[in-house]
């Protein structure tokens, strides 16, 4: 084992069944990458260059050990002639079925050429030559399942029942999908292809068995032969195919909140195969606290033994899960002991701020406080600590910069005294400035000088 | 005599022609029309809601049994109606706007159905106005919204403001529920009930048309 690994390091680590330096983290940031470049989801799910540049912030500020270039389920859906309905906060969704009313089967396979696909090379191969060496990418596609109900509607369930053969014949097809996907992805250089099949969780065992077992398995052996590392996405409670999922062979599974991880493990261990996830997407990404987010990474850690593990949100994050959550999730699977003691810190009630705050009020000169969960370790923290040094050397008048890191039992003192809760985030003379979100220089300086003119 | 236990096995597997028959040979021996639905039927149906509950069976068998019990509820229902048999309560369900996400809005339906509830489907993509003016045609007990995106649970907000300003809240209770939907949300939207499964809701829905 290498001291320092590069994040693909990892993951090839741990996908081989090998120990690594850190656990890794992959977060699912789908069209909440535009977010991070001010753009909507819209537009990162159809213009090329503004998805790169997302995928830049993603890469720069979550420091992802590896990451998706995309996380939407309507790409081959789209190309075999659904209609699509589109948001600006969410992946577009699938609004007609071509084989609603008809028991055909289709033929035609899209090309690497058509819709939104080219538009996912593209961005594959030029984000891998970005940062394809550090971290491994993952090409995320539509799963069998899933897309067969995309073409054929909520029919696909009462076929199971009624009609096997037009199902088992439907999987077929869309199984020649999933297989021209992963070959795209793969010559487009992505180190882990994912099966992404949500629907999963809506079956029994048994149906798994008798409709999912033959072109699940073939697909995760012809993904072993193209080379690539597999993965087998599931949401919703899919606690009861947990099982018949590792018997397909991927090289890991990932599930959501719905899944108890622990118990999940103890199956995937007894396969060889790694487990991803599963922080909750709602209660605790979207809605939770940063507190919150350090600490349900820190359980989920604590609850599973090591190795095998990823770390990742249960599912696709909302366009608006609050950034600072994510860097709190990144500095808890990193930096998992000192996270782990800022969460006790916080919560034992036994300690109290000693200090002063500084006399807001009457202060000689500007004063920037930046709060850190720890500028050595987390990106974004060391960002924010560099634009209020740099504001800093080029401004005309004296400020005071000061970094207070969350690490001390005092700084954590500090933040409750000051009711802060957001980290990173740059306070001026005793006011908010920016959380989480770093400010341009100059947009700084512009605000200190202001503050500074006020007082 | 047609057997009530054997009726609620079959439609459990989902043999629609056999609960059809069965409920037909039923009526012809002369049971009451209620007496078939409720030891029959809406048996059949309530175990289904259980099991579901318990991980026990999942989505095509819901959906399967549920098609048996519209077939038992063919021979049924114009009977009912001439009978004079009233609803047990009236809800008005569908998935909020900008969401068309339906299987578990479906589910919801079906289940609510078992217990004897007139469910109007609105299907999906409904807008807040829409929920309130139906549930005024309907005279309807309960207004049940789904959602699967935390986009768009957003809306449920939305519809307990329509209620609100509508003045109907008295009359009418909200119920929601969808994947990303918690108890929590359910409660700082201020709706009446959160249900996390489709045999909940219609556990959920059938309190309230008892005490209304």
């Amino acid at each position: 084992m290498r001291e320092h690994m590069t994040g693909k390091e990892r993951i090839e680590a741990v996908f081989r069944g090998r120990n690594a330096d850190s656990i890794p983290w992959v977060p699912f940031a789908g069209v909440h990458a535009g977010k991070l470049a001010g753009y909507s989801a819209r537009e990162v799910s159809t213009d090329a260059d503004k998805l790169v540049e997302s995928l830049r912030k993603v890469h720069s500020l979550y420091r992802p050990d590896g990451m998706p270039v995309m996380f939407d389920l309507q790409i081959e859906a789209e190309l075999l002639g659904c209609d699509l309905v589109w948001s600006e906060d969410a992946p577009p969704t699938v609004s007609s079925h071509p084989l609603a009313q008809t028991q055909t089967i289709p033929s035609r396979l899209p090309g690497p050429d058509e819709g939104r696909l080219a538009l996912e090379l593209e961005v594959m191969a030029r984000v891998k030559r970005e940062f394809g060496e550090q971290t491994a990418l993952y090409g995320l596609f539509c799963g069998p399942f899933t897309l067969a109900s995309h073409l054929r509607g909520t029919n696909i369930f009462m076929d199971m029942v009624l009609d096997p053969d037009y199902v088992h014949s439907l999987l077929d097809y869309t199984l020649q999908v999933s297989q021209f996907m992963a070959r795209c992805f793969s010559e487009a250089g992505m180190d882990v292809l994912a099966v992404v099949d949500p629907l999963i969780s809506q079956i029994s065992p048994e149906h798994f068995r008798e409709f999912m077992h033959t072109p699940f398995s073939e697909l995760f052996g012809y993904i072993k032969e193209l080379g690539a590392f597999s993965s087998f996405f599931v949401c919703g409670n899919a606690t009861m195919n947990i099982e018949p999922m590792c018997q397909t062979g991927p090289d890991s599974i990932s599930v959501d909140e719905n899944v108890d991880l622990a118990q999940a493990k103890r199956i995937t261990d007894s396969y060889g195969v790694v487990i991803g996830g599963n922080i909750p997407l709602t209660t605790v990404m979207l809605f939770g606290s940063q507190q919150d987010n350090m600490k349900a990474a820190v359980q989920i850690i604590d609850s599973v033994p090591p190795g095998r593990l990823v770390i990742s949100p249960g599912c696709d994050m909302p366009y608006d899960t609050p950034v600072e959550h994510v860097l709190a999730i990144e500095q808890a699977v990193h930096q998992t002991h000192s996270v782990r003691e800022m969460v006790n810190t916080y919560e034992g009630s036994t300690f109290a701020f000693t200090g002063t705050l500084p006399d807001y009020e009457h202060l000689q000169r500007p004063l920037v406080e930046v709060f850190t969960l720890d500028s050595a370790t987390c990106a974004a923290c060391a960002y924010m600590v560099e634009v209020a040094k740099e504001a800093q050397h080029h401004m005309d008048i004296d400020v005071d910069v000061v970094e207070y890191k969350y690490t001390s039992t005092e700084n954590i003192a500090r933040c409750r005294e000051m009711g802060i809760t957001k980290l990173p985030s740059i306070y001026i003379n005793g006011e908010l400035a920016y959380s989480s979100i770093i400010p341009s220089r100059d947009k700084l300086i512009e605000e200190i000088t202001e503050k500074a003119a006020a007082t | 005599m047609a057997d009530m236990k054997m009726i609620s096995e079959l439609l459990q597997k989902g043999r629609a022609k056999e609960v059809r028959e069965l409920t037909q040979q039923a009526v012809d021996e002369g049971m009451e029309p209620q007496d078939i639905l409720e030891q029959g039927l809406m048996d059949g149906m309530n175990e289904i809601g259980i099991k579901f509950k318990k991980n026990e069976v999942f989505v095509p068998e819901v959906l399967i049994a549920a098609r048996a019990m519209h077939a038992g509820m063919g021979v049924l229902k114009p009977l009912l109606v001439e009978a004079g048999v009233k609803t047990r309560g009236t809800v008005v369900l569908g998935t909020v706007k900008g969401d068309l996400h339906d299987i578990g809005k479906n589910l919801v339906g079906m289940m609510m159905e078992g217990k004897g509830l007139t469910v109007v489907d609105l299907g999906t993509d409904v807008s807040p106005q829409r929920f309130i003016d139906e549930a005024r045609t309907h005279n309807a007990q309960i207004i049940a919204c789904s959602a699967l995106l935390t986009t768009t649970m957003k809306e449920m907000e939305h519809v307990v403001r329509a209620a609100d300003e509508a003045g109907i809240r008295g009359q009418v209770k909200i119920m929601v529920g969808g994947a990303p939907v918690t108890d929590a949300f359910c409660k700082s939207i201020n709706a009446d009930s959160y249900a996390p499964d489709a045999a909940s809701a219609a556990d959920a829905a059938m309190e309230f048309c008892m005490v209304s």
